[in-house]
């Protein structure tokens, strides 16, 4: 339990790490956009070029990168497996008992597996360097606009830095409880559907009441501390974009363009 | 203020999406809730029930924009979707439309409860089997176009339905098993927690 670490986030020093939270997601989800745009080998060549670069600037050891791929992996292979089979292009150049392995279904194959792999590596790569509270900063920042449209993105921004506090805590919380059920007897294992289904409750009940009711403290916490919402209120974290921000993001998003122009 | 959302909406939506993570990962405090089927290991989630019952607990609103929160807290990296996994690609990968689904389902379902008379077991019911549905009607199309555009492996939509059906046996039964007990259950919460009973 102990050793669960919540986010992935490892502090180092690069240039990467030192890049603004905004400039950060801004790369990666229009590296995600242009990934389903890339249909050449050239295309392909740099975005695996652009993941490596970054891979290495981060200076984190390989075992964490692989970690943040694990779940992802059986999609890899799978996928991979799938269009070996199934994909009819190109000249067939084996047969096995009656499946034909066409050249086409090899490209593809690979094609598709790169594409959720240098998915998945961008975007650990970004949970590896930014706190999730950068990136909540970050995301209030760039969603700021949609405030004129009455949405409401500073509550979102709360909310979700309000969560990443009380993970750790309830957690500790549920595994409490499941000790102190466990030591009554707590059993799901035997008795009808419906025994089963009504042992849930010792379980659910007192984490749900301690979860609520740490939520009511904190909002009279907040209340009398004068929250009032998005209005008027100065930040502790102020996002600034330097020199840095700039060179790299003009970079990346020229080579997007010229991807793009010349539809590689 | 913009009188939208209270303070106590803020922390009650937020301390919701933790206890989404946790529904989610509840095999991970019980082994139990491990299956073994066909060989493989399949965790029990109660994510759908969960959603739901931010629907009922939360309201319409709320419940839903918690839902929304839920999925920015993944998108961020922070590891509180199934199985503790994280990050935007859960969303496009096949079981994605799930995820997004929560959203409806939570708002779905709320409105269940506000249409009907409350506190009965036909409303929860009602409101559960509509919330499974929802998350089944998005979910699956949504795993048909992922398989198909994403992974690009021409899939069509009845292998995946077939599937899903496997699933959705589970969680019906797991589902509707729960939310008998559901009546119990919010009468006991809204008794400790008076800020609930207000909604």
């Amino acid at each position: 339990m102990n050793s669960f670490i919540i986010g992935q986030y490892v502090p180092k020093i690069s240039w990467i790490h030192q890049l603004d939270p905004r400039t950060k997601l801004i790369i990666v989800f229009s590296y995600v956009i242009v990934i389903f745009a890339a249909d050449s080998a050239l295309g392909y060549g740099i975005l695996l070029a652009l993941a490596f670069l970054s891979t290495y600037l981060i200076q984190i050891p390989f075992k964490f990168i692989a970690k943040g791929l694990k779940p992802v992996w059986w999609i890899m292979v799978f996928t991979f497996i799938l269009h070996l089979i199934f994909t009819r292009q190109g000249d067939m150049f084996i047969s096995v008992l009656g499946f034909g392995l066409y050249d086409g279904a090899i490209i593809k194959a690979i094609e598709i597996s790169l594409r959720f792999f240098l998915l998945i590596l961008m975007t650990t790569v970004l949970t590896l360097t930014t706190t999730p509270i950068a990136i909540t900063d970050a995301v209030e920042t760039l969603l700021g606009p949609f405030k004129k449209l009455k949405l409401p993105v500073h509550e979102l921004a709360m909310m979700m830095s309000i969560s990443l506090r009380f993970i750790p805590t309830l957690m500790q919380e549920m595994d409490k409880i499941t000790k102190a059920q466990a030591s009554r007897g707590l059993d799901f294992k035997t008795g009808t559907l419906k025994d089963r289904a009504k042992a849930v409750l010792p379980l659910f009940i007192p984490l749900f009441i301690n979860a609520f009711r740490r939520a009511e403290d904190l909002a009279v916490a907040m209340d009398a501390r004068g929250y009032q919402g998005a209005y008027n209120r100065t930040k502790f974290r102020e996002l600034k974009f330097t020199g840095l921000d700039y060179i790299i993001g003009l970079f990346v998003i020229t080579v997007f363009a010229v991807f793009f122009m010349t539809g590689t | 203020m913009n009188s939208r959302f209270k303070t106590i909406d803020l922390t009650l939506g937020s301390v919701f999406v933790v206890l989404m993570m946790i529904g989610a990962n509840i095999a991970y405090w019980f082994p139990a809730f491990r299956i073994t089927y066909a060989g493989g290991e399949v965790p029990i989630t109660l994510q759908t029930l969960f959603a739901i019952l931010a629907g009922l607990i939360l309201g319409k609103r709320l419940g839903a924009f918690s839902m929304i929160v839920y999925l920015a807290v993944g998108i961020a990296g922070v590891p509180v979707f199934a199985e503790m996994t994280a990050g935007a690609a859960q969303l496009i990968s096949p079981t994605g439309g799930f995820l997004i689904s929560f959203i409806f389902v939570a708002y779905l379902s709320g409105l269940v409860v506000e249409k009907m008379n409350r506190q009965s077991i036909s409303t929860y019911m009602t409101a559960t089997i509509v919330g499974l549905l929802t998350n089944y009607l998005i979910g699956t199309p949504i795993m048909y176009l992922s398989m198909n555009y994403v992974a690009e492996a021409s899939t069509p939509m009845n292998v995946v339905i077939m599937i899903m059906v496997p699933y959705f046996i589970k969680d019906f039964i797991i589902t509707i098993a729960l939310a008998a007990v559901l009546p119990q259950f919010i009468t006991r919460l809204t008794k400790a927690i008076p800020s609930l009973a207000a909604r």
